[in-house]
């Protein structure tokens, strides 16, 4: 049975379509919410992400969806993708200091290392816990990333990557609340795996 | 390094422009971009070229149907005046919107806004170069208006105002398959903080490879090279991570 994933558009911006067709192709059914009322009545909740942390934040703050956003990632397995995991953390450093949803101990500072900086294109991902996500994927898989920042945590980390010899954060996990710094929507087949195992959990 | 399947279009068709003038249809944009997906290219950019020489809107409804059955990202250009057509592209498929005419001739400040909103890494400025005696000159509108702008020092203003990437093409090199201007190339990655996209002239798998070994930009792109299906997107990757020395997956 497809499980019914609530994708959360968070108003201008967020590459919201491209998420939704992946997430149909991993075999989900996707209810778009963009509003506090729209909730309830999913599964599995997906926090997509295209957007600068600061403007997004208060955005969502502006639109009253900051509360519904923390409960329903508390209540039901929730993935953050880029920008969508890093408003996970407790801290934003894009375009000023701005608060996160808070629900996972951290801070979004921007990437420093030898190599270009936006780090843009396909990478490999270093599983360093065991997670149900990367189940049946193989481990040369490489993801696509595009993103100036990075979540600096010390307690959630369930993978890394590599960029100009500087070693981030790619995905965090706590319970059932995940994040992922790459894009799984533009990931190939090992993506929609991803995406599959998620609607699974 | 990346391989980008560039699609000039002229909707409703994918074209090849000779030095951005003389076109010759090659097929539809969504045939197009599932072909070089199924082949393995990292990226898909979609490049309206005549939206701002006509002075039209941008044609959603065409980038929607292109948008399609493919899962790696999609760069869409031609014709964005702001910041309204850029949410839009997002919400049909775009992952990244790539400006050039309107920040160059008019309003700069197109790239801050751009930068702010989406993030620098959704951003892509494109440049069309045209080689003067010891400088090269911005150029606009499919290679047809004049800028006076440097572009060494519009690239270092467009990464100020916030540019994730630079798309660099030649408007002397573009469709002609003889070659890349690698000097262009190697002067803009030397001044670059962001990722270097390098564009026009590619005949030949050894024109890649050359314009790679000496310029070492962080991506290619690549259209009249697929369109003729003189060698396919694996061909280029494989090539490229052997001469390049340099691990197939491993981002540069």
């Amino acid at each position: 049975m497809a499980q019914q994933v609530g994708l959360i558009d968070f108003g201008s911006v967020g590459n919201v379509e491209s998420v939704r067709r992946a997430l149909i192709a991993a075999g989900a059914e996707v209810k778009l919410i963009r509003t506090a009322d729209e909730f309830d009545g999913v599964s599995h909740y997906v926090l997509p992400g295209v957007g600068s942390f600061h403007e997004v934040m208060e955005g969502i703050r502006a639109n009253g969806l900051e509360e519904p956003i923390r409960q329903a990632a508390q209540s039901r397995p929730t993935l953050g993708i880029c920008l969508g995991m890093q408003m996970l953390a407790s801290l934003g450093f894009e375009f000023g200091e701005t608060a996160g949803f808070d629900l996972i101990d951290g801070e979004v500072r921007l990437m420093r290392c030898k190599a270009p900086v936006p780090h843009i294109g396909f990478n490999r991902i270093e599983p360093i816990k065991e997670s149900p996500l990367f189940a049946g994927i193989d481990p040369e898989a490489e993801f696509y990333f595009m993103h100036s920042y990075e979540f600096v945590n010390y307690t959630d980390v369930c993978a890394l990557s590599s960029h100009g010899g500087h070693r981030f954060v790619s995905a965090v996990s706590k319970g059932d609340l995940y994040g992922v710094q790459f894009h799984p929507e533009k990931s190939r087949e090992h993506g929609i795996r991803l995406l599959k195992n998620f609607i699974e959990l | 390094m990346r391989v980008i399947a560039k699609l000039d279009v002229k909707p409703p068709h994918v074209v090849k422009p000779v030095h951005f003038e003389g076109l010759r249809k090659m097929g539809r944009p969504d045939e197009l971009a599932r072909k070089y997906y199924a082949q393995g290219v990292d990226e898909i950019f979609y490049m309206d070229i005549v939206a701002s020489l006509y002075q039209r809107g941008i044609l959603f409804e065409q980038i929607e149907a292109t948008a399609q059955e493919f899962f790696v990202p999609f760069a869409v250009g031609g014709g964005i005046r702001t910041i309204d057509d850029m949410t839009r592209l997002f919400h049909i498929g775009a992952d990244k919107v790539v400006i050039n005419t309107h920040a160059l001739q008019h309003d700069a400040s197109l790239i801050d806004r751009a930068a702010r909103l989406f993030g620098a890494q959704s951003v892509v400025v494109s440049v069309e170069a045209k080689r003067w005696q010891g400088y090269w000159e911005c150029y606009s509108d499919c290679g047809r208006e004049r800028s006076g702008r440097d572009v060494l020092e519009w690239v270092q203003e467009a990464q100020e105002r916030g540019a994730g990437e630079l798309l660099i093409q030649s408007v002397d090199q573009d469709g002609r398959q003889a070659g890349f201007d690698i000097d262009l190339i190697g002067e803009v990655k030397q001044r670059a903080q962001v990722p270097v996209v390098a564009a026009s002239g590619a005949g030949s798998v050894e024109h890649i490879v050359e314009m790679a070994k000496a310029a070492r930009p962080d991506a290619v792109a690549v259209a009249s090279l697929l369109h003729y299906d003189l060698c396919d997107v694996a061909a280029i990757k494989t090539r490229l991570a052997a001469e390049l020395n340099q691990d197939a997956g491993q981002v540069a």
